[in-house]
């Protein structure tokens, strides 16, 4: 039968698309779209729940966050070194979490995992005159470290650092 | 009345009541650069005004590292109230033979600022 380039038999072996149809409802693998859809659906899916390339991976946000923020000059405090610690109530020694750098907009996403962030005590440490020093200044503060505890662990919570050469402040965000 | 001698003052604000905090307890430590451990030099509690006299002599605030620790957590639970942080510490480096060194604290239940004054 001569076809035309407008139209291509479905190369499936379902009875319903043995006929002709646009090739325009065709899918990206050559099946026609009304009925194969669900193959590329599938495979998308698939994509999302076995992420081959993190960056589009759909990752469940920290329950805890930061932000630093450099005030004494208007910008984010970026690659500013950090750590977190959480604090054992039976023996009151510290246990490191992650240590991390801030990105260029001052943040570390996923910080800590749903699972990792039980009710206590945690301490975040900031890498404060290694920042400054970083960019040619001092600063009054060798560190930072913020203590909070964590009673319900089922919120969200923002610990930003305000900082600048001489003073700093904290707040309990969301 | 004896003027502050302490080189070192600091003064504690209850920045949600609007109110110095008054009887809060505090502590100065200095670190030993040799074995690395904190030292601690004074204790003391804030007076109504939230100042604290007398915290350390103008011989012995010599060149090194401090820490000022407030027990915030202590004095909002003497308040009946809960606190986001169960202390706070502040660690500052004394470069020089420092003149005076101002460190308040301005704090609430959910927030704290600390900044060098004079």
């Amino acid at each position: 039968m001569r076809m035309s380039q407008d139209y291509a038999p479905c190369p499936c072996t379902h009875a319903r698309h043995q006929s002709l149809a646009q090739a325009g409802s065709l899918t990206a693998f050559g099946f026609h779209s009304s009925v194969h859809m669900s193959v590329s659906r599938l495979q998308q899916l698939k994509g999302h729940i076995f992420p081959e390339n993190k960056i589009t991976a759909m990752a469940a946000p920290s329950p805890l966050s930061t932000h630093v923020l450099n005030t004494a000059m208007g910008v984010p405090g970026s690659n500013m070194a950090l750590s977190l610690y959480r604090q054992d109530p039976t023996t009151n020694t510290w246990s490191l979490l992650t240590s991390r750098t801030t990105n260029a907009d001052g943040r570390c996403p996923g910080l800590i995992t749903k699972e990792m962030f039980i009710a206590g005590v945690y301490r975040l440490h900031f890498e404060t005159a290694l920042y400054w020093e970083s960019m040619g200044e001092t600063c009054f503060y060798p560190y930072v470290e913020i203590v909070f505890t964590i009673i319900d662990p089922g919120q969200k919570y923002h610990v930003p650092l305000l900082l600048s050469r001489f003073s700093y402040s904290t707040y309990r965000g969301s | 009345m004896m003027s502050e001698s302490s080189p070192l003052t600091s003064h504690v604000l209850n920045t949600a009541d609007g109110v110095p905090a008054a009887r809060l307890p505090l502590s100065l430590h200095r670190l030993d650069p040799r074995i690395m451990i904190w030292t601690l030099l004074s204790v003391g509690t804030t007076n109504e005004d939230g100042r604290c006299a007398g915290l350390i002599s103008r011989e012995a605030f010599g060149p090194g590292m401090y820490k000022l620790r407030f027990e915030t957590g202590s004095y909002w639970e003497s308040l009946g109230q809960n606190s986001f942080y169960p202390y706070v510490e502040v660690v500052f480096t004394i470069s020089e033979l420092e003149q005076r060194i101002h460190l308040p604290l301005l704090m609430s239940r959910f927030s704290y600022s600390v900044y060098r004054g004079s």
